[in-house]
């Protein structure tokens, strides 16, 4: 019976996983503004990656393996974001069309006044 | 009536046989007013295509692309391209899907690739070359001498790299920023937990390359990885205190010619049917299987030296 929950939960959530996957690469595609779409593939990069991640650990039991899934868990969560965010400066640094497609706000919180 | 019988005049068949006959004066004919006449042509033609260069432009340049397409029958090449690039894909995927039903199952005994070399490699590779991972023993000894010459390669890439991308001392740097990357606070504060746990991972990678799947090329690739992260978040005066030119050339070359004498004595033993005076030590333990731990660390230094080289070369045009 344990076995079974177990086995119920992790697949729970490696589906949950490849939901947000399938979501993220639906939006990447769908999107047509460089910052959205980049919204969605960071957002394939570690929520699907974690859940789908953590179903195999659950699967997996305590191990050397789920240490070893951990790690990899810790290693993408601290890249990716890092990386995303890099891309997304460079998009808001050199993209003529960024006021077309997003408001852009001064340091206080106030709309910047459009030119 | 003249016009024809100048022409026939000129004919190539009138002035053979004139030749032949002895007549060797050719008949004078005035060539040049057809020379005239073309290059008066060529003269109104550039004219015109000047005037049409100054002349202001009535129409949208694109607006008049996009319609002469459309007559061109650009709508019609596009549908026939869609439909023939699917019809290829479709045909060529058909053909590699065919060919797998001829693959032998996966795994049977009587393959081209189950022969008495990988018999040999399996039984007595350990025995031989001392290490756990065959994988290694057959790319540092087995076939040292092609990985000695992918090494090499590696060498030569960046040899031409720098050929071409090396800045004088006394030039500008190309970019606006200067020559320093980085600056980035949050890239900053992430690299610093990053660096020494890549770089970490990259030695065990190298060392353990004997006894766990790994080695040389891709420790060396962690390697350099670490390098590339650390100068792209902290810029390269940082990196220059402990990665400067000096300590690159000191690296690059002193691995390759280690490496490349260890090469000759293992060719050496090998061709005379010497024993080599290495002991292979017992394998599973770290410090065994003889040369191939010294090879696989010079091998990693070189690639992660190559890995480095690469990224400051595009991005400074120096080290």
């Amino acid at each position: 019976m344990g076995e079974w929950i177990r086995f119920g939960f992790a697949a729970f959530l490696i589906l949950c996983g490849l939901l947000a996957a399938g979501i993220a690469a639906f939006g990447l595609f769908k999107f047509r503004f460089a910052l959205n779409r980049m919204h969605a593939a960071a957002m394939c990069d570690t929520l699907a990656i974690l859940l789908v991640l953590s179903g195999l650990i659950v699967l997996s039991g305590f191990n050397f393996d789920s240490l070893k899934l951990f790690l990899i868990i810790l290693l993408l969560w601290c890249a990716s974001p890092v990386a995303s965010h890099l891309l997304a400066n460079l998009e808001v640094t050199v993209s003529p069309k960024l006021k077309d497609n997003c408001e852009i706000l001064t340091d206080d919180g106030k709309e910047e006044e459009k030119v | 009536m003249s016009k024809i019988r100048k022409n026939y005049d000129t004919s190539f068949r009138t002035r053979f046989r004139r030749y032949i006959l002895g007549e060797t004066e050719l008949p004078e004919v005035d060539y040049m007013p057809m020379y005239k006449k073309q290059i008066a042509e060529e003269k109104a033609e550039d004219e015109r295509a000047t005037e049409h260069y100054l002349m202001p432009p009535e129409v949208d340049p694109m607006e008049d692309a996009k319609r002469y397409a459309e007559l061109s029958g650009m709508r019609w090449f596009r549908r026939l391209y869609g439909v023939m690039a699917l019809l290829l894909c479709v045909a060529i995927s058909g053909l590699l899907i065919y060919n797998v039903a001829f693959m032998p199952e996966f795994g049977s005994a009587d393959t081209a690739m189950t022969n008495e070399v990988t018999e040999r490699y399996i039984e007595k590779g350990q025995e031989e070359t001392g290490v756990v991972n065959t994988v290694t023993g057959v790319i540092l000894q087995y076939r040292g001498f092609d990985t000695f010459g992918e090494t090499h390669v590696l060498f030569l890439a960046t040899i031409a790299v720098m050929i071409l991308l090396k800045r004088r001392k006394d030039e500008e740097p190309v970019r606006m920023d200067g020559e320093n990357p980085g600056g980035d606070r949050i890239l900053r504060t992430m690299a610093h937990f990053m660096v020494p746990l890549i770089f970490l991972f990259g030695l065990y990678i190298l060392v353990n390359g004997h006894l766990s799947p790994g080695g040389g090329f891709s420790g060396g690739a962690v390697l350099g990885a670490g390098l590339i992260l650390y100068s792209a978040s902290f810029g390269f005066t940082a990196t220059a205190r402990f990665f400067n030119e000096r300590i690159y050339d000191i690296v690059k070359v002193g691995s390759l010619m280690l490496y490349s004498l260890l090469i000759i004595y293992y060719l050496f033993t090998g061709a005379n049917g010497i024993d080599s005076i290495v002991p292979l030590g017992k394998a599973g333990a770290i410090i065994s299987s003889g040369l191939i731990l010294p090879i696989n660390i010079l091998v990693g230094f070189e690639v992660a030296c190559t890995m480095y080289a690469f990224f400051a070369l595009f991005r400074k045009g120096g080290l």
